[in-house]
């Protein structure tokens, strides 16, 4: 199997003060590409810290993640920030879409950074509104737009660049009931039609069962490891 | 650049804060411009006899003790003199006190010869010449009332006791000086009673060499030390400088009241911009996840700070600017501030003003929005 993701015995640390908070406590983790791998647990038991980890916009105390073969826990600031750019795409709890852009433009955020031509990115921007279906929207400004919508086209937005691996951090914390499903449906379609691999925290365990696998996380150690398979068989 | 739409709306994003905040700058610019528009107008007055390679002889006593003729002679005796001209201020006014200009009695044969820097048509300078009641008057003078050749015009006394009644007869083009009248120095000379005659404020000194203007002012302070009638010399850009003296020091007054002001500005600017750096965190922090550098969120941030003090420092300089085009300040201050206007150098220092406020005031709220890390953005706990 073609791991992804290679999380080896990571430790995070926060320093708060004369404080030393413990929150990861020695992680061990593989994802394949193509997963979809949920994260659960109980509130502050580190689910977010180690998405951020492997997402590469913090950095562990100890221990190493490779990414795509790249250890990413030994790049610079700003070795990190390009390799962000190429290769992640993040999604939010609450949407974090820029509120002076529209939704076409925020889409279009990620292609900033690249070589392509106005031209080019407007076709990517295009393409990925297309994907969760907003195409008719694109001018509409963030404050015009459902809570749906918004985590929509925060979605376009982290995959417009075709990145390696998406993270999306609750991202249906914030929806209701239809809206959620809408989303999860969205992030299944990308997983299973486009092979993007995706790593999902939630605290939800119906949206946990749109992904492939899930993984519970307390007290920052990784308690044991459930799959579809073995909760169908169950 | 492409990052140009994320920061013009940016700087938009607060319509009412963006508005107040150039409008402050707008004000305070203004103001600043116009400040340094009036100094420039000092100053170019007092340079207005730049390199006219001339010396002003008046008496040693005061301004207001005449010379006698009799030193003009003596004094165009001297190795180095090109030629001398009597010339006498007078102070009469026209019509209204507070029209201010200037107007002198002079020898008006010499117009050609000291005053050199007076561009008259030479049809017009012999008309001149030839009125012993006629006038020469300055361009913007003759707008300034409507003047044609040939209308007599009556200046009313306030020093001397007569009223010049005179015939202009031609105009002249000076580059600082546009504003006075001359007339024939005989005419003042006779209307004056017997036993004040042939007495006269100031002599004018035409230099052939710059460089021996030193000498030659303390020869003839040297020469009439021990008359009746002792003298002090002047280059001529002394003596317009001590004649303006009375505006004390305007210079120190307006740099402070200006630099008081453009610190100000900086202050309120810092708070303005970082209340707005604050508000974005997470979104810079987004910026910053999605792969934006430092450098660049640094870069995005300044660039929209100093656009806003930009925006404002234009429009308050800029509007100086035009408004002196279009208004007569002459007009406004009766004559006392002619040719008032913003040029292209104090609008030059205006712009990189403004911009040194936008970097100074938004560089630290813009360093440290740029230096968040993502995660504490994310969890907005800064
Ligand atoms: N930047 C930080 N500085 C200090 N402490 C931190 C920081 N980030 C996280 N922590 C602490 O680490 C622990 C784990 O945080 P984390 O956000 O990873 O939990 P979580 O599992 O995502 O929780 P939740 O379900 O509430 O989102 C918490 O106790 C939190 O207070
Ligand atoms: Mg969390």
């Amino acid at each position: 199997m073609d791991t992804l993701v290679d999380i080896n015995n990571v430790r995070k640390v926060y320093k708060r003060d004369a404080f030393e908070v413990p929150v990861l406590n020695g992680v061990t983790l593989e994802v394949p590409r193509g997963d979809f791998l949920a994260l659960m647990g109980p509130s502050g038991s580190g689910k977010t810290t180690l998405l951020n980890l492997m997402a590469g916009i913090d950095r562990p105390t100890a221990g190493s993640i490779f990414v795509d073969g790249k250890e990413i826990s030994r790049f610079s600031e700003t070795q990190l920030a390009s390799w962000r750019a190429r290769h992640v795409g993040f999604i939010f709890q609450m949407y974090n879409l820029i509120p002076v852009l529209n939704a076409a433009e925020n889409v279009e955020l990620p292609l900033l950074l690249t070589k392509l031509s106005k031209k080019e990115r407007r076709e990517h921007v295009h393409a990925a509104l297309g994907i969760v279906g907003l195409e008719d929207r694109s001018l509409h400004y963030p404050r015009q737009l459902s809570g749906g919508q918004e985590q929509r086209v925060a979605i376009a937005r982290a995959i417009v660049t075709d990145p390696t691996l998406l993270v999306a951090d609750e991202p249906t914390g914030d929806l209701d009931a239809k809206n959620a499903q809408e989303t999860l449906d969205l992030l299944q379609r990308l997983n299973t039609e486009y092979q993007k691999t995706i790593v999902m925290v939630t605290h939800d365990p119906k949206a946990a069962l749109h992904a492939k696998r899930t993984l519970h996380l307390e007290k920052g150690l990784l308690v044991n490891g459930y799959n579809l398979d073995t909760m169908a068989s169950a | 650049m492409r990052f140009l739409k994320l920061i013009r709306r940016n700087l938009f994003r607060n319509k009412l804060r963006a508005i107040l905040t150039m409008l402050l700058l707008a004000v305070i610019f203004f103001f600043v411009a116009t400040l340094l528009a009036i100094l420039d107008n000092f100053e170019s007055f007092s340079n207005a006899g730049e390199g006219a390679n001339r010396l002003v002889v008046q008496s040693a006593i005061s301004l207001a003790n005449l010379l006698p003729y009799a030193h003009e002679a003596k004094i165009r005796a001297l190795p180095g003199v090109v030629d001398t001209a009597k010339l006498q201020w007078i102070g009469a006014y026209y019509k209204e006190k507070s029209n201010f200009f200037a107007n002198f009695a002079i020898d008006v044969d010499k117009m050609p010869t000291v005053f050199d820097d007076y561009k008259v048509d030479p049809k017009e300078l012999a008309a001149f010449q030839a009125d012993r009641r006629g006038a020469l008057v300055g361009v913007d003078l003759m707008k300034r009332f409507g003047w044609k050749i040939g209308d007599r015009i009556t200046l009313k006394r306030q020093i001397f006791p007569f009223d010049p009644e005179l015939t202009i007869r031609g105009t002249y083009v000076h580059p600082v000086q546009t504003t006075s009248v001359f007339f024939p120095i005989e005419y003042f000379d006779q209307s004056l009673p017997a036993q004040t005659r042939s007495e006269v404020g100031t002599i004018w000194v035409k230099v052939k060499d710059p460089k021996q203007m030193a000498a030659i002012s303390q020869q003839i302070d040297a020469m009439f030390k021990n008359s009746d009638f002792p003298t002090e010399t002047f280059t001529e850009k002394e003596f317009q400088q001590n004649f303006m003296s009375m505006m004390g020091n305007v210079k120190l007054l307006f740099t402070a009241v200006s630099t008081c002001a453009i610190f100000m500005v900086i202050l309120l600017a810092a708070i303005t911009m970082s209340m707005s750096a604050r508000e974005r965190v997470t979104e810079i922090a987004v910026l910053k996840a999605i792969g934006f550098e430092q450098r660049l969120i640094l870069g995005i941030m300044l660039t929209e700070f100093i656009l806003l003090t930009l925006i404002g420092g234009a429009i308050g300089s800029f509007g100086a600017h035009f408004l002196f085009l279009f208004v007569d300040a002459g007009k406004m201050t009766q004559g006392f501030l002619q040719n008032l206007g913003v040029h292209a150098k104090t609008l030059a220092v205006c712009m990189a003003t403004a911009a040194g406020i936008g970097l100074i005031a938004g560089g630290l709220p813009a360093l440290r929005a740029s230096n968040l890390r993502v995660v504490d953005g994310l969890r907005r706990v800064v």
